[in-house]
């Protein structure tokens, strides 16, 4: 015979403190509990109009430069610090907390056009159309004394004038060099007046120079000969070079991936490379409407926000090939440069209207600190959109975004373009001989060939 | 690579001084090669005769008609470098190195200290070739003669030396750096490979460095793939964010203002400190002096304090007291509430209310006083109770009261329990009365088909198959046998009347309740075959009708087998075979069920179902039924046949079926076709034959039809007919008079028009064995599917899998919620995340520790943030 008996233990149901939490039994057979999809479902709807209502990307915006921002730096040691050269040769240091100035650097003749900071966050490297490369001692504390009498005669640390003007400069992560790119590659040391190395490969400008934080040895660079070119300090050699169809406006290497970069290109696209593979792009990243200007990516390696001609910031999924997020407001011009925070929770950009803009990296995150609850009640919200972001209503919402007129209908158009395109290629495959037509993924459709 | 490079250029540096040194100086052609030694002179196989020209020296004044000497001397240095790319073009096999700069410096250097050398400007070539072990300098050939000494003298003993050539140069400045590299060339001369071309020397540089830097790229390989397929990755690793308590704080604080610094003067006051230091009693009792008058301040101070705090408690007392009426009279409610409720919880109470309620019960049982039987109450009534006072009267009323209360609760607890019962005995009468009608009454009914039937089916059909002689000849025969059974069947349905008539209310129950089912089937069977015929609708009704009355009936068919079985004599003899044909049965049912199933669901469903239900005794009766009134069809086998039908069974499962199938109009309608067919005793019929007759049972076609048109009118409904609003405009006459407006009238046109053209343009509309479905898409579902499947997923089973558990607190222990909605990157605002750094994976290893090691990973960042050499740090680690 068989004996059914509820027994509850006096034991398990006494709170012996009056801070102990009053112990819930829960039977967790689904079973019973025939509507909790349902119900997961509604709150990830719910989770995703939240995220909507409460998205306010823009923190605010850092003006006082008098012409285009056409570079910045983040100082690698300091969270709130960030610097911006201007076209006007004014590089400032700016205070993202209270979003004032709080250096000045005068000095440079021409535009500014690149900066870097030492990884110790002491020494800033600056370079411009004048031919001179500048270091400065960067000033301790940032935050605590505004240094309004910028005049305070700051003068350079160092001053070596070169033959030719530079485009850019990147900082070697952990040690004393730099490298600059102009007419050429050169490599510089802090101490030395004239370059410790100098690579060229081919003869035209180079654009933008990055170094790989990851291995610091290895650098890539991208040219006006629309090429994108590594080297390796080490072996003093340029390593491998490879030409896509368009100019490449900037490089990023993945900060948490040292074997992976990402090039914003002219054609609106961004393409992640394996450094090793050259002859393929991993990724294509679409989204924008005109050519990419700048590249950065979030020191988690997850993500990385672009600034783009066309007057938007996007901030992409390492592997997606649509931009996550998309922040204009009505002021901003052209986007020439972009940073994200080093704690990855903000994203910097400076346009061609003077102004700074501190964007939130997400767009509905909630700043300040958060309760335990609070923290659990998001990362719920975002693991139950997470889940059902691909039922049709919930992704709608998620995917939704307003876009400034000019730009929505740019988008339609290249996206009839390309659509016009694919459908002739089709045609003329179909009414060809098979196998005669072959078609080239887009992944490779752009890359021109890779030099050895 | 570098060491290499370097070698080269060493030989390349010797080499120069040699010639520098010989005093050949030479502008383009210094790597020419035009042709070979000749082969005289290489003395291959000594096949040539030695030429003699042992004895001639050079003169001091030569010079080479060849030579452009001036011009030469003049671009030497920049020639050198053109000579190569000369060289390169003619002699593609060689390989070229490029001369470094030193090498020029010796040879400019030996130009000018020996001017004399440019005089005897010799045309040299260095030769290089596989099998000769040491560099060679060789004179052009030139046709021998005086000038032109062969090679035998230059190697012979006369022959002229490098050092012959230095030591006029003895005492000159740099002659011993000079003599030494000669010497050191000449110690270890090794053969040395001409210079690539620079592009291709690039490439290969370029290539080797590549392939350098991706080979040390691999090395990250195991650290990104595990970064990758972790579900988290952390980078909010606990930082030393400065000091955490009110001490360390404090320690660091320095007096700066004059206030500051008067208040650390006392605090840090050495007598103090050291008070506090030993055990803090000289703090309490020598350096705490207070005086008198301060503590009586403070003691007054504390009094007043006190008084004031005692007013304001009085005071607020007094306030608390002051409520409305209202208020009191809640309160008091509450407080009544609440003591009954205390009651009930204290079971003392509880207790004693149960007694007090136990005393009244058996005081009321014991007097009766709601009967009102009492001496007093009788006595009342006889008085009248008008005539009593009002406490009287109230009492009565009371006792009224309570007796219609007690009377009440005891009719509701019995109505409930009895209200069941009654009902369902009432079924069951009317269901036994209702059988015993229909039994009558579809005795009649066969009797007429019967009749009908015999006048109908003389007539021939004149067209097909049974148009021909033997066919209609073979009609005939089966019509007369057939007219034969419907006169048994007739006989037999009079008897039964009879009976019916006789046995009267006793008897009908016994043989109507069989009728229930199998009556009912024997007789039923050519009405619903005619039905058939005109309607089909009816039909997969009647199926449903026909199961359902089984399941009922079955029971009460078995007891009353027994007393039919008396009545039949033919029982006995037809068991046997009905066994063998129920063995049979269950292919035949198969077979309806598999043409069945093509046209629609239930008919299946029925058949199978019937084949169940048919136990042994309801088959038997069945099949006694068969013989005794032949079945009562005209166009059925004749009786007497029966016993070959079963003997045929597994061949003409369509027979079958008309007898087994026993509620199955199909049976009938089969008959029907059968009817056609010659009799008995023919051949197999063809596979043609088989398949119609299989199939004509079932109206396929017309069933899809029907389906088709209820699909149709599902999805383009019919527009409803305009009706007048009962009781609008009624009363006037008028909207009666004028009938529907015409408005309603021209509306239902058009939507009956639109409904016409919908359906005309259907994608099946002239598709007649097709329905396409046009049903929009339910839309409330359409929510909740996605269209494709999504990306990483490959089946959508796993897709399914992958979202079936929930994530909520509500549906999950609170050990796991965190871990199912751990967000896929962890990082703390605030906190600066620095770059990967190398650190040695093993690929297997567990997440866990993982997470271990990148936090030791990051601590050990922090302590050699100052040291840059990154190899300690990797050997840090991976030690």
């Amino acid at each position: 015979m068989k004996v059914k008996v509820i027994s509850r233990s006096t034991d398990e149901h006494t709170k012996e403190r009056s801070q102990d939490l009053q112990r819930v039994f829960h039977n967790y057979d689904p079973s019973i509990r025939t509507q909790e999809k349902a119900v997961e479902y509604v709150r990830a709807l719910n989770a995703a109009k939240l995220d909507k209502i409460f998205a306010r990307p823009f923190v605010g915006a850092m003006d006082g430069h008098i012409d285009a921002i056409s570079c910045m730096a983040k100082n690698p040691n300091h969270l709130t610090g960030i610097f911006s050269g201007s076209m006007d040769g004014d590089i400032r240091l700016w205070d993202l907390a209270s979003r004032r100035t709080v250096h000045q650097f005068p000095g440079h003749q021409g535009a500014v056009r690149g900066l870097a900071v030492s990884t110790d966050g002491h020494v800033l490297v600056s370079c411009g159309t004048d031919c001179s490369v500048r270091l400065w001692s960067v000033p301790i504390s940032t935050a605590m004394e505004l240094d309004v009498s910028s005049d305070k005669s700051v003068e350079p640390l160092e001053t070596y004038v070169w033959k030719n003007a530079f485009r850019s400069v990147d900082h070697q992560w952990n040690f004393d060099r730099f490298a600059t790119g102009g007419a050429g590659v050169e490599i510089w040391n802090h101490n030395r007046s004239a370059p410790e190395q100098s690579f060229e490969w081919g003869t035209d400008t180079v654009i933008s120079v990055r170094f790989n934080p990851g291995q610091p040895d290895i650098l890539a660079t991208s040219a006006s000969d629309r090429s994108i070119a590594l080297y390796d300090l080490r072996m003093g050699k340029p390593a491998a070079k490879l030409i896509m169809a368009t100019k490449t406006n900037s490089i990023c290497w993945n900060p948490m991936e040292p074997i992976n970069f990402t090039a914003a290109n002219e054609d609106c696209n961004c393409y992640s490379f394996d450094s090793r593979k050259l002859n393929e792009a991993k990724c294509v990243h679409k989204d924008h409407v005109s050519a990419v200007m700048d590249i950065d990516y979030s020191p988690t390696g997850r993500e990385f926000v672009t600034g783009s001609y066309d007057r938007t910031v996007r901030i992409f999924q390492y592997n997606g090939g649509h931009s996550r997020e998309i922040y204009h407001t009505k002021r901003m011009q052209r986007v020439f440069c972009v940073k994200f925070s080093c704690d990855a929770s903000y994203v910097i950009s400076g346009s061609d209207d003077t102004n700074l803009r501190l964007w939130k990296a997400k767009a509905s995150e909630q700043l300040g600190v958060l309760l335990p609850r609070e923290k659990k009640r998001h990362e719920y919200h975002e693991a139950v959109k997470n889940r059902y972001k691909h039922l049709p209503e919930v992704k709608r919402i998620v995917r939704h975004r307003h876009l400034p007129k000019p730009i929505y209908k740019a988008a339609e158009l290249r996206r009839t373009m390309t659509e016009a395109e694919r459908r002739k290629e089709e045609k003329r495959k179909a009414h060809s001989a098979p196998g005669s037509i072959t078609s080239k993924p887009l992944r490779k459709r752009r890359i021109v060939k890779v030099e050895e | 690579m570098a060491e290499t490079k370097r070698k080269t250029r060493d030989e390349g540096r010797r080499e120069r001084s040699k010639i520098g040194s010989d005093g050949e100086v030479l502008g383009q052609d210094l790597y020419e090669y035009e042709e070979g030694v000749p082969e005289e002179e290489s003395k291959k196989n000594r096949r040539f005769d030695p030429v003699d020209n042992l004895d001639y020296e050079l003169p001091e004044d030569f010079e080479d008609e060849n030579v452009s000497s001036d011009d030469d001397n003049e671009v030497k240095n920049a020639g050198v470098i053109e000579a190569e790319d000369e060289v390169k073009e003619e002699d593609e096999g060689r390989t070229i190195r490029e001369i470094p700069s030193e090498l020029l410096k010796i040879v400019s250097f030996a130009n000018s200290e020996c001017s004399y050398i440019k005089q005897c400007n010799f045309r040299v070539h260095t030769v290089i070739s596989r099998g000769r072990r040491n560099n060679v300098v060789v004179s052009e050939a030139y046709p021998e003669s005086e000038y032109n000494p062969t090679r035998d003298i230059l190697e012979g003993e006369g022959a002229l030396s490098i050092r012959d050539l230095l030591d006029p140069l003895q005492g000159k400045h740099g002659y011993s750096k000079l003599r030494k590299s000669v010497r050191t060339l000449e110690k270890k001369s090794a053969p040395i490979q001409a210079p690539l071309p620079k592009p291709v020397q690039e490439r290969l540089e370029r290539n080797a460095a590549y392939d350098k830097s991706k080979e040390e790229l691999r090395k990250w390989e195991p650290i990104i793939k595990r970064n990758r397929e972790a579900p988290t990755i952390y980078f909010d690793d606990d930082r030393d964010l400065g000091p955490s308590s009110v001490g360390t704080i404090a320690s660091e604080f320095e007096p700066r203002t004059e206030f500051e610094k008067k208040i650390a003067s006392l605090v840090y006051d050495d007598e103090v400190m050291d008070a506090h230091r030993k055990d803090g009693s000289r703090l309490r009792l020598e350096l705490n002096k207070v005086s008198a008058e301060d503590e009586k301040d403070r003691q007054n101070r504390i009094a007043k304090m006190r008084s004031l705090l005692f007013r304001h408690e009085l005071k607020s007392k007094h306030i608390k007291n002051i409520k409305s009426k209202t208020y009191h009279r809640l309160l008091k409610k509450d407080k009544l509430k609440a003591n009954s409720i205390l009651g009930q919880m204290d079971p003392e109470a509880a207790k004693e209310l149960a007694m007090k309620q136990e005393y009244e019960r058996a005081k009321e049982r014991m007097t009766l006083r709601h009967k009102g039987s009492s001496k007093w109450a009788k006595r009342i009534k006889e008085r009248g109770v008008d005539v009593q006072d009002d406490g009287t009267r109230a009492a009565i009323a009371e006792q009224q009261h309570l007796h219609a209360q007690l009377t009440r609760k005891m009719n509701s607890m019995k109505d409930s329990d009895t209200s069941s019962d009654d009902i369902s005995e009432d079924d069951d009468m009317d269901v036994n009365s209702d059988d015993e009608g229909r039994a009558s009454k579809l005795l009649e009914k066969a009797k007429e088909k019967t009749l009908k039937l015999l006048d109908e089916d003389n007539e021939v059909p004149n067209s097909g198959v049974l148009n021909l002689p033997f066919m209609e000849r073979a009609f005939k025969r089966k019509n007369e046998a057939a007219a034969e059974e419907a006169k048994l069947a007739l006989q037999e349905y009079e008897s039964w009347s009879k009976q019916l008539g006789d046995s009267g209310g006793v008897n009908n129950p016994k043989v109507g309740s069989p009728s229930g089912r199998m009556v009912f089937d024997g007789k039923e069977a050519p009405v619903s075959s005619k039905k058939t015929k005109s309607d089909n609708k009816n039909r997969s009704d009647n199926y449903y009708g026909d199961s359902d009355s089984e399941d009922d009936m079955e029971p009460r068919e078995n007891t009353d087998v027994g007393k039919y079985r008396n009545n039949d004599l033919m029982k006995d003899a037809n068991t046997s075979p009905v066994l063998c044909q129920e063995d049979s049965e269950n292919h035949k049912d198969s077979l309806v069920k598999n043409f069945d199933g093509s046209v629609q669901d239930p008919g299946p469903q029925t058949t199978h179902e019937v084949s169940i239900f048919a136990s042994g005794t309801w088959r038997r009766l069945f099949q006694m039924k068969n013989g005794s009134d032949a079945n009562a069809n005209a166009k059925k086998s004749p009786g007497p046949l029966q016993s070959v039908v079963l003997d045929q069974h597994t061949q003409e499962p369509v027979k079958d079926l008309d007898e087994d199938s026993d509620a199955d109009s199909e049976g009938q309608m089969v008959d029907g076709v059968l009817s056609a067919v010659p009799e008995p005793s023919y051949q197999l019929p063809s596979q043609e034959e088989l398949i119609r007759q299989a199939f004509a049972a079932d109206n396929v076609e017309d069933e899809f039809k029907k389906t088709k048109e209820d699909i149709l009118n599902e999805e383009n409904p019919e527009p409803e007919k305009p009706v007048l609003l009962p009781g609008w405009g009624q009363w006037t006459n008028v909207q009666k008079k004028k009938g529907i407006p015409s408005y309603m009238q021209k509306e239902h046109e058009s939507a009956k028009k639109k409904r016409e053209e919908a359906i005309k343009q259907r994608k099946d509309a002239n598709l007649k064995h097709v329905i396409i479905s046009e049903k929009p898409p339910n839309k409330k579902a359409q929510k909740l599917f996605t269209q494709s499947l999504p990306y990483p997923f490959t089946s959508k089973e796993i897709f399914e899998q992958s979202i079936r558990m929930p994530l909520g607190p509500e549906f999950n222990p609170a050990s796991t919620v965190g871990a199912l909605n751990r967000p896929e990157v962890i990082k703390k605002p605030g906190v600066i995340i620095k770059p990967i750094e190398f650190e040695e994976v093993n690929a297997y290893e567990k997440l866990e520790g993982h997470r271990k090691t990148e936090q030791n990973h990051q601590k050990n960042n922090k302590s050699k943030s100052n040291s840059h050499s990154r190899k300690n740090m990797t050997y840090m680690k991976t030690k």
